[in-house]
């Protein structure tokens, strides 16, 4: 009787999912209008960047996927690869140079930055923030001092508790009273920093569970070895906890990318924002759903890919595997 | 750590308790004279002044010359009908899909699969405009039934009048979270033994009873500590209902704030609100661990 | 004839009561092979934990190599010790996120400041010596119980320390690799090395120690030459213990 039932349920999917499928392809091809799309590319890309200078936000978005096809599908072994951690973390300084300009670039400031670019940039720059400062959040909750240890606990608690837009928000007009009047940052770095203050919460905990999970008697064969507590923890025990705790960190990346679309509703024009300033124009109102599906289409890309980077990193730290 | 230091110990914590503490000091000066030079401070007197702003979704009468307190109490109660519904909808969603994922059935479990491999990808704020915008503002008038009236101005359901931004936020959210809860239902079922599935088949028991009765009640300590933190995120990302024009609590603060300019108050009473719901969840959370904790070992 | 490690009257409690040393005195003369043998919660272990600061000491007065380590010690006097005192555990605790090589190299390069080529050049050596000379670029997770046991010997060898301390070195191991270990150690007592040993491993007292001590209940109840040891224990309740391990 089961299996009768079964049947005919896949059945019924299957003619639904396949009627769906059909009437969706046939409007892709036929009945959407995709020229919001086809036209803004260079606007989804860099935003309003001026004209003369579009080379550079492009390089930073082409050097980047450049680099991902290679760490994931170049040849696994020689000794080039060993330069790609290296290539990776000159990414980020190579983008804000690109970006903001100065040495031998014109400079461009920060509001003209948009599009893809700009997400790019947010991500890297709120990540690159966030790590070391959840990493000392994250040995501060465990340290034996009081002070350290209540003092990372109440903010870790406090930044969990809160919603990233609060912080966002709050971010935009509260971090400008902690400066000395006179002193003004820009609505990027704002957003940046308060994006990063929030990450490196979330970052905390991912560490320090891989912390709790390195056994005391490493500790304690590092310190028979005679090395320092300083020495121990650099060499034997974060290294562990890192590989530990990688697959919660990559999961942070990921929605670190994905949450840069809240900076929209503060005005930012990262993909989503600009996608929206594109949709109050009266020449493509009304093109939510291709505009939508674009973008839904870019961010699963991006995503995936960030997702395909996080395995292929997880097999590369994985001490027996690559020793193969 | 062993206690094999104990002099050192001393002058580091002094070290550190300096540092913080000039760097604090450097903190509080600048904050004291920015306050001072633009009149924030710390001054609850405003919430009694009338609010001067209309509320489009309102459980409680509510007018604009009511006052802004009473306003954040309709913003909290908007908040909470969205989170309670979502809650229960996302979980039962989540539920099922991760289930799914363990049905014989291959179609199943791939469109299971699809998924939450589809929604994951993709930012929740993104997901809420689509809903929005596209889902239900383009919902044509048809009434399906005599109880249920749908249109793009919103769903009248058994009398409810329910409107297009509760709609799409509750969707929105529903659909984002239960993709997550499907993860985490599909690890805890995953580890339970094989050799609890063998046991109920070799009974006759069928999969639907055997999963209910069998299955899940072992997942159920591995799912619920993960379980608590994706309720924490939907009660969090129902924030996002600002940029769909849902009144929640977060969007009549920043009203609010906009309107008195009062940033610091503001972000005090969200944030004791938010401590307050983040309480409340994962209190109940811990006692319902603790119930189905108790009642595993009792039957052991 | 010089004392490698004096001890008088060792005291140490974890919890009001229940003392794991309770006045515990002894003498280690260099070149010794000094094992410690008796019933768990005897003491044994956090006796030999005491000799290089893993355990603090409540009372009594402990010489180390001619550094005083006693209530009040200092971190870095202790540190300072860890260098001449070798310790091998019972669960090996080899770093698993660094090969063979470097899991031995380690310490001379951070601690003793030598150079990596000369470090690891001291590392394969000692691997030869352990017999497991190809097994260097490997890493922990592939090698099996006892060579993991022989690399942390080597670990602690390499930085070429007075005294060696072995805490129950062969209980983690299956009975097939307990003997490449056991003649691991052998080797090591033949060069003139000081050890201290805790194990159950009634063939390596007999053979190999110099003296061989018995504990019970946090005291010294018995110690002397293995011959007397094991043929007539003078102590009822070594007598008693010989004969529930025989």
């Amino acid at each position: 009787m089961n299996r009768w039932l079964d049947r005919w349920l896949t059945l019924m999917l299957l003619a639904l999912l396949g009627w769906a499928g059909w009437s969706c392809l046939h409007w892709l091809w036929h009945g959407a209008d995709w020229t919001v799309v086809v036209t803004n590319l260079p606007l989804y890309a860099v935003g309003s960047y001026p004209d003369a200078e579009r080379w550079r936000p492009l390089l930073c978005i082409v050097a980047v996927v450049v680099l991902i096809v290679i760490t994931l599908l170049g040849p696994r072994h020689g000794g080039w690869r060993r330069s790609l951690p290296l290539l990776w973390s000159a990414m980020a300084p190579l983008g804000i140079w690109l970006l903001a300009g100065g040495l031998g670039l014109s400079p461009v400031g920060t509001q003209s930055w948009g599009g893809f670019s700009l997400t790019l940039l947010l991500t890297a720059g709120s990540g690159l923030l966030a790590l070391p400062l959840g990493v000392l959040l994250a040995l501060g909750r465990r340290s034996d001092l009081p002070v350290l240890r209540g003092g990372s606990t109440a903010y870790i608690e406090l930044m969990r508790a809160i919603p990233l837009i609060a912080v966002l928000f709050f971010g935009q007009l509260l971090i400008p009273l902690f400066l000395p009047p006179g002193v003004e940052i820009n609505r990027v770095l704002r957003a940046v920093v308060a994006f990063a203050l929030f990450a490196a919460a979330y970052i905390a905990e991912d560490v320090r569970g891989g912390l709790q999970a390195i056994p005391p008697t490493q500790r304690e064969a590092a310190a028979v070895l005679g090395l320092s507590p300083w020495q121990s923890l650099q060499l034997v025990v974060l290294p562990q906890a890192f590989r530990v705790a990688l697959p919660s960190l990559t999961n942070q990346a990921v929605g670190l990318l994905q949450n840069t679309s809240l900076m929209a509703i503060l005005g930012l024009v990262e993909l989503l924002g600009i996608s929206r300033s594109l949709l109050a124009n009266p020449a493509f109102i009304g093109r939510y759903l291709e505009v939508y599906i674009w973008l839904a289409a870019v961010y699963w890309l991006a995503c995936t890919a960030m997702a395909l980077l996080a395995r292929h990193l997880e097999i590369q730290l994985d001490p027996v595997r690559s020793a193969r | 750590m062993p206690q094999m230091f104990r002099r050192g110990r001393f002058w580091i914590q002094l070290g550190v308790v300096v540092a913080l503490m000039a760097f604090g000091g450097l903190l509080i000066n600048n904050i004291t004279v920015n306050l001072i030079r633009t009149g924030l401070g710390l001054d609850f007197g405003w919430l009694w002044r009338p609010a001067g702003f209309a509320l489009a979704e309102t459980a409680l009468p509510y007018a604009p010359t009511d006052s802004y307190a009473w306003a954040l109490v309709i913003g909290w109660m908007n908040s909470l009908k969205v989170i309670l519904v979502g809650l229960l909808l996302a979980t039962m969603l989540g539920v099922a899909a991760g289930a799914a994922r363990s049905s014989r059935n291959r179609l199943l479990r791939s469109l299971s699969g699809g998924y939450v491999a589809l929604i994951r990808q993709v930012p929740l704020l993104l997901q809420l405009l689509f809903w929005y915008f596209v889902a239900f503002l383009g919902l044509p008038d048809t009434p399906v039934g005599g109880l249920i009236h749908v249109s793009n101005q919103g769903i009248r359901l058994l009398g409810l009048n329910l409107s297009v931004e509760f709609c799409s936020v509750l969707t929105g959210l529903v659909v984002f979270t239960g993709a997550s809860i499907a993860e985490i239902v599909r690890g805890g079922i995953n580890a339970v033994s094989r050799g609890q599935w063998e046991a109920f088949r070799s009974l006759g028991l069928s999969e639907g009873l055997g999963l209910r009765r069998i299955v899940l009640p072992q997942a159920l300590p591995a799912i619920l500590p993960a379980l608590t933190s994706q309720y924490l995120n939907l009660a969090k990302n129902s924030t996002l209902a600002i940029a769909v024009g849902y009144a929640d609590l977060y969007a009549v603060s920043d009203t609010t704030i906009t309107q008195t300019g009062r940033a610091i108050e503001g972000f005090l009473l969200l944030l004791l609100s938010f401590l307050l719901l983040n309480l409340v969840i994962s209190g109940g959370m811990a006692l319902m661990n603790r119930a189905v904790l108790g009642r595993l070992q009792r039957s052991r | 004839m010089t004392i490698a490690i004096r001890a008088t009257d060792l005291v140490k409690s974890y919890s009001p009561g229940l003392n794991a040393l309770d006045g515990v005195s002894l003498e280690v003369t260099t070149g010794e092979v000094l094992v410690v043998m008796g019933p768990s919660g005897s003491g044994k272990s956090t006796l030999i934990r005491t000799f290089n600061g893993l355990e603090t000491l409540d009372s009594g007065s402990l010489d180390v190599l001619g550094v005083r380590l006693d209530a009040a010690h200092e971190e870095r006097q202790v540190r300072a010790i860890r260098e001449r005192v070798g310790m091998v555990f019972q669960q090996f605790n080899l770093f698993p996120h660094l090969s063979i090589l470097d899991n031995i190299s380690l310490a001379p390069i951070k601690v003793q400041k030598r150079a990596k080529a000369a470090a690891e050049q001291l590392a394969i050596e000692l691997l030869d010596q352990m017999g497991i000379r190809e097994q260097a670029h490997k890493y922990p997770a592939q090698l099996s119980g006892g060579q993991q046991q022989r690399v942390a010997i080597a670990r602690a060898l390499a930085l070429d320390p007075e005294v060696m301390l072995f805490d129950e070195p062969t209980s983690a191991l299956d009975p097939e690799r307990v003997k490449e270990v056991l003649d691991a150690m052998r080797q090591l007592a033949k060069g003139g090395m000081t050890m201290v040993v805790v194990t159950h491993e009634l063939g390596f007292a007999r053979e190999v120690a110099d003296r061989v001590m018995f504990m019970d209940q946090g005291r010294v109840i018995e110690t002397s030459d293995p011959q007397s040891f094991f043929s007539n224990a003078k102590e009822e309740r070594s007598r008693r213990f010989l004969s529930q391990m025989m």
